[in-house]
C-alpha cells in the first residue's frame, strides 16, 4: 500500500506551495473594511480574533468599535470621521508583527491598538516604536512592556503582572497560608507574573513548594496536579489564562482539589467564569473591571451599550480595555488639537481618563514615567450563580487603586527615550 | 515517589485512552481512503457543541447517544461533497482540503456557539474521585475509559465479524482489487469515513465532560493522535491503541519530572520511533491482528 505520508513528504514542491499560500493568507484583507474616506483617521487594532485567545480579543474589538461609534457620534477627532481597521495576529507574534506594518505602512494607520498575547504586543510595540506611530497595549500583560522594554510611543491600558501580583498577595498570605504551588503558563505573561507572586511571598516570608510550567493550551492538568498536591502546599495558585484556565479548575473541582487545598490566582477573567461549570466557579481573584458596580457613573450606560452589541450579555474587562484604548487616541487629540504622534505621547505622561471612560470610582491615569495607566484592581471571590444576574460571577470585596499596586517607577526598569 | 510514579502511569494510561479513540478514527480514514483528516479536532468540536446544545432537552446521556451519529451523518455529507473527489489524488490535496476545513469548522462554531467557552456539566455522581488517594480516577474519567474500552470492542467486533469490517480490512490492504471483486467502494469509502467521524463525535461530547468547550479544543487533541498513529504503525489499529496509551503515559512521566518537556515527548517518542523503527510499532503486523 501507497504510505500517504511517504508519498506526501517526497512531493517537497506541492507541500512548499500549499504553505506559501497559508502564508498568503495571513496578509489577506482586514477582517473590518470599512468604506474609507480619505480624510478619515484610521485607529489599526491587531487582536488575536482565532485561536485559544478569541474571546477576549473579540470583546476587545467590540469594546473599541462602540468607542469608534461614540467618538464620530461626538464629532470624531479634529473633526474627522474615526475608522477602525482591525487585523487578526493568530495568536502568533510573526503574524502579529507582519499586520502591524501593514496597518501602518500600507493603510496608514494614525494609532494602533493590541495585543491580547504578551508576547505579539511587545514586539508591535518595536515596530510602532520604529515608525514613529502612537500605541496603546490594551491586553497584553508582561511587565516588560511598560518595563524595561518600554518605548515613547507605546501606552497600556491593562494592568502589569506586577500588579496584578500586588493585589492579591498580601490578602492570599493572611487568608489562606504561607506556602505556595504554582500553575504557570510557560511564555512571557506566565514568567513574569511567577516572578512577581515569588518575590512577594518572599518578602512575606512564606515558601514556594513547586512551580508547574504548564504549555499553552494545555488540555490534561491532571500530571500537575498530582505533583501540586504531593508538595502538600496551602494555596494552589492558577496563573493560567483563557482555556488552560477553564480546564485547569475543572479538572482541580472533578479531582476535589479544592476540598482538600485553597484554590486562587491573580487574574481572572468574566470569560473564563463563563465557560466553567457553576461548581468551578471558586476562589479569591482579582478582576481588572467589572461590570457591576452601582453608584459608580456611567458604567450602567456602558453596561447597556454593550449589552446591545453582545447578544444581551454584560461587558467584560476586555470590552473595556478595547474602549479605553481607543478613546484615549480621540481625547487626547482633541485635546492636543493634533496628530503627531510625539506631541500626543508627550501629552498622554500623567493624562487623567474622565468618568465617562475609566468607568471605575478610583483616579485613573496614565502614568508619566512607564506610560501604564493605574488602573485598579477589583478583589474578591468567584461565585457560582449569580445572584441578580446569571452574569454577575465575582463579589467584589474592595477596589485598590492602581498607583497602591503598581510598584515605584524606578522598579519597573523603564527608561523612556524620546526621539530627538 | 514510586506512588507518583504509579499515579502518573495510571494517569497516563487514561489519558492515552482518550488519544486511542481520536486515533482509530484518523487511522480508519488514513488506512482506507489515503486522506489525512486534519478536520478531525474540528469533527469533535462538532460532537462537543451539538452535545452541549441538545443536552438541556435530552440530558448529558441522551446527548452522549445522540451527539456523535449526528456527527457522523455530517461527515458524510462532507465526504460525499468536498472529499470524495479527491480520491485517488495525491493526499496533499485531501491533507489541503481537510487543514482548510478545519479553519471553516473552527471559525464556524465560533460563528454559531460564540467565541466565549461554555459549560458543560456532567451528572454530579461522576465528578467525583473514587478515593482520597487516588483523587484524579473520577468517576468520569472511569466512564471514559469504559467508553472508550466498549468503542474499540465494538469497533474491532465490527471490523472481525461483519462484512462491511472485512470489506474494510481488504480494502485498506489492497483497494483495487476489493473493488475488482465487485464491491462498491465508494460506499465502503464513505461508511468508513463515517465510522471515524462518529469517533471524532464521541471523543467531543466526552472531551466537553472533562475539558472546557471551545472552538480551538480540537487543536490541541488532533497532535497527540497522528503521534498516536505514527508510533503505533500507519495501517495497524491495534498498532493505534499502542501508540495512544503509550504517549499517554510518556506525556503523564514528563510532566512529573519536566514538565516543560511534557508536550515535547510525544514528538521526541515519535523520532525514536521513526528512526529506529519507521512503519511504527506495530506497522507491518496488518489490521487487528
Amino acid at each position: 500500500m501507497k504510505n500517504p505520508i511517504v508519498s506526501l513528504v517526497s512531493d517537497r514542491r506541492a507541500l512548499l506551495k500549499g504553505a506559501a499560500a497559508i502564508g498568503a493568507l495571513q496578509i489577506a484583507s482586514p477582517f473590518v473594511v470599512p468604506v474609507r474616506a480619505a480624510d478619515n483617521i484610521k485607529m489599526g487594532m491587531v487582536d488575536p480574533l482565532t485561536g485559544v485567545y478569541a474571546a477576549p480579543a473579540g470583546n476587545e474589538v467590540m469594546g473599541a468599535k462602540l468607542a469608534v461609534d461614540q467618538i464620530n457620534a461626538k464629532g470624531g477627532i479634529l473633526g474627522r470621521q474615526v475608522e477602525l481597521l482591525v487585523e487578526d495576529s493568530a495568536n502568533d507574534v510573526g503574524t502579529g508583527v507582519q499586520k502591524a506594518r501593514k496597518l501602518i505602512e500600507r493603510d496608514n494607520v494614525n494609532f494602533i491598538i493590541g495585543d491580547v498575547n504578551s508576547g505579539i504586543a511587545a514586539a508591535i510595540a518595536q515596530v510602532t516604536a520604529e515608525k514613529k506611530v502612537l500605541h496603546v497595549v490594551s491586553g497584553g500583560h508582561t511587565d516588560t512592556i511598560t518595563g524595561k522594554d518600554c518605548h515613547w510611543n507605546v501606552y497600556r491600558v491593562c494592568n502589569t503582572t506586577r500588579m496584578e501580583a500586588n493585589s492579591v498577595s498580601d490578602l492570599l498570605y493572611n487568608k489562606y497560608g504561607k506556602k505556595w504551588h504554582f500553575i504557570t503558563p510557560d511564555y512571557a505573561f506566565g514568567h513574569t507574573l511567577y516572578d512577581a507572586c515569588a518575590a512577594n511571598l518572599k518578602k512575606l516570608g512564606g515558601t514556594v513548594t513547586g512551580n508547574e510550567l504548564t504549555p499553552l493550551g494545555t488540555t490534561d492538568f491532571s500530571a500537575y496536579l498530582i505533583k501540586a498536591r504531593a508538595a502538600q502546599p496551602d494555596v494552589l495558585l492558577l496563573l493560567v489564562q483563557g482555556s488552560d484556565m477553564i480546564n485547569c479548575l475543572k479538572q482541580i473541582v472533578q479531582f476535589g482539589l479544592d476540598k482538600q487545598i485553597h484554590v486562587a490566582g491573580t487574574q481572572q477573567e468574566l470569560e473564563s467564569l463563563a465557560g466553567l461549570p457553576p461548581e468551578a466557579r471558586i476562589g479569591i481573584w482579582m478582576f481588572e473591571w467589572y461590570w457591576k458596580q452601582p453608584g459608580v457613573p456611567h458604567v450602567a450606560e456602558f453596561v447597556a451599550e454593550i449589552r446591545k452589541r453582545n447578544g444581551g450579555q454584560v461587558p467584560t474587562a476586555r470590552h473595556w480595555f478595547g474602549y479605553t484604548s481607543a478613546m484615549t487616541f480621540a481625547l487626547v487629540a482633541n485635546q492636543q488639537k493634533s496628530l503627531d504622534a510625539i506631541k500626543l505621547a508627550q501629552a498622554l505622561d500623567d493624562f487623567e481618563l474622565p468618568p465617562d471612560v475609566k468607568l471605575q470610582p478610583n483616579k485613573v491615569y496614565y502614568r508619566k514615567g512607564d506610560h501604564q495607566l493605574m488602573t485598579s484592581a477589583f478583589i474578591g471571590e468567584a461565585l457560582n450563580k449569580g445572584k441578580d444576574d446569571p452574569e454577575d460571577l465575582f463579589r467584589v470585596d474592595s477596589v485598590v487603586p492602581g498607583d497602591k499596586t503598581a510598584p515605584p517607577v524606578a522598579d519597573t526598569g523603564c527608561t523612556i527615550k524620546w526621539p530627538a | 515517589m514510586t506512588q507518583l510514579l504509579l499515579f502518573n502511569v495510571t494517569n497516563g494510561l487514561i489519558i492515552g485512552a482518550f488519544y486511542v479513540l481520536m486515533a482509530l478514527g484518523l487511522s480508519l480514514i488514513l488506512n482506507l481512503s489515503n486522506v489525512i483528516n486534519f478536520a478531525h479536532g474540528g469533527f469533535l468540536v462538532i460532537g462537543g457543541y451539538i452535545a452541549y446544545t441538545i443536552t438541556p432537552y435530552v440530558g448529558f446521556w441522551g446527548a452522549l447517544l445522540i451527539a456523535p451519529p449526528i456527527t457522523a451523518l455530517i461527515g458524510l455529507a462532507v465526504e460525499r461533497t468536498l472529499i470524495r473527489p479527491l480520491y485517488g489524488r495525491d493526499p496533499l490535496y485531501s491533507l489541503l482540503l481537510t487543514f482548510g476545513l478545519a479553519f471553516i469548522i473552527e471559525d464556524g462554531t465560533r460563528f454559531i456557539w460564540g467565541a466565549q467557552g461554555k459549560p458543560v456539566t456532567v451528572p454530579a455522581f461522576l465528578a467525583k474521585p473514587i478515593s482520597y488517594d487516588f483523587f484524579f480516577i473520577t468517576g468520569y474519567r472511569l466512564f471514559m475509559v469504559a467508553t472508550v474500552v466498549f468503542a474499540v470492542a465494538l469497533l474491532f467486533v465490527l471490523l472481525r465479524y461483519t462484512r462491511l469490517g472485512m470489506r474494510i480490512r481488504a480494502g485498506t490492504l489492497d483497494l483495487e482489487t476489493v473493488s475488482a471483486l465487485g464491491i462498491n467502494v465508494r460506499i465502503l469509502r464513505s461508511l468508513n469515513f463515517a465510522v471515524g467521524i462518529f469517533l471524532a463525535g464521541l471523543s467531543g461530547v466526552l472531551a466537553a465532560g472533562q475539558l472546557g468547550l471551545e472552538p480551538t479544543m480540537g487543536t490541541g487533541l488532533l497532535m497527540p493522535s497522528f503521534i498516536a498513529i505514527i508510533v503505533g504503525g500507519v495501517g495497524s489499529l491495534t498498532g493505534t491503541l499502542l501508540g495512544g496509551l503509550l504517549i499517554g503515559v510518556a506525556s503523564g512521566l514528563t510532566a512529573m519530572y519536566f514538565p516543560a518537556a511534557s508536550e515535547a515527548i510525544m514528538y521526541v517518542l515519535m523520532a525514536v520511533v521513526l528512526l529506529v523503527r519507521p512503519r511504527g510499532l506495530l506497522g507491518e503486523e496488518g489490521m487487528m491482528t
